[in-house]
């Protein structure tokens, strides 16, 4: 089964993140990102990025990411 | 016709084209419920929308045509807009509604 602890592992391995979490419960995930990558990059754009550090497990055994993406200026104001 | 190619035809042959599964009538998941009653709520009935469910070619095509790996997928003259989280964000900004507006 798909754990929110493997899904946080790739994604930590994949980009820089100043703040992660996730959480599920082996199908439906949801993960608040906060990276300073996002910067400039559009909300598809930002998402993308986070499917590419998932790679092949998000066609092959996540049903769906449901995610929160913020620059660490944006979660800071929120 | 190939599976892109007919893809493109769809999303630029319509103004607003949702990719879901199930109808807009009865959506057979809880992310395409969303995505249907956003633009319910937006006034928006009669948008274009393909069931992935029952066309597999597209089910795997469109996730190579956005880029995108689920379901749902809105479009808007031709352009990829977002999935369930997104359409929620930007439902919730009024950047949806405006979108929608400027469509005509």
């Amino acid at each position: 089964m798909v754990t929110p602890e493997s899904i946080k592992h790739n994604i930590e391995q994949g980009m820089v993140t100043t703040y992660l979490s996730v959480s599920g419960d082996g199908r439906h995930f949801e993960a608040v990102v906060v990276s300073d990558e996002f910067a400039g990059k559009s909300r598809v754009q930002r998402h993308q990025r986070v499917y590419q550090t998932l790679g092949d497990r998000m066609r092959e055994e996540v049903h769906a990411l449901s995610m929160k993406t913020f620059t660490p200026q944006e979660w800071q104001d929120k | 016709m190939d599976v892109q190619e007919l893809i493109k035809q769809q999303v630029t042959g319509h103004t607003v084209v949702l990719y879901m599964k199930g109808s807009p009538q009865f959506p057979q998941c809880g992310f395409s419920a969303n995505a249907v009653r956003i633009l319910n709520t937006l006034g928006e009935k009669d948008f274009f929308s393909v069931d992935v469910l029952q066309q597999t070619e597209i089910r795997q095509g469109i996730k190579d045509y956005a880029n995108w790996p689920t379901i749902p997928q809105l479009y808007i003259k031709g352009e990829f807009i977002g999935g369930s989280d997104i359409m929620t964000e930007m439902y919730q900004s009024g950047e949806l509604q405006t979108l929608l507006e400027r469509k005509l």
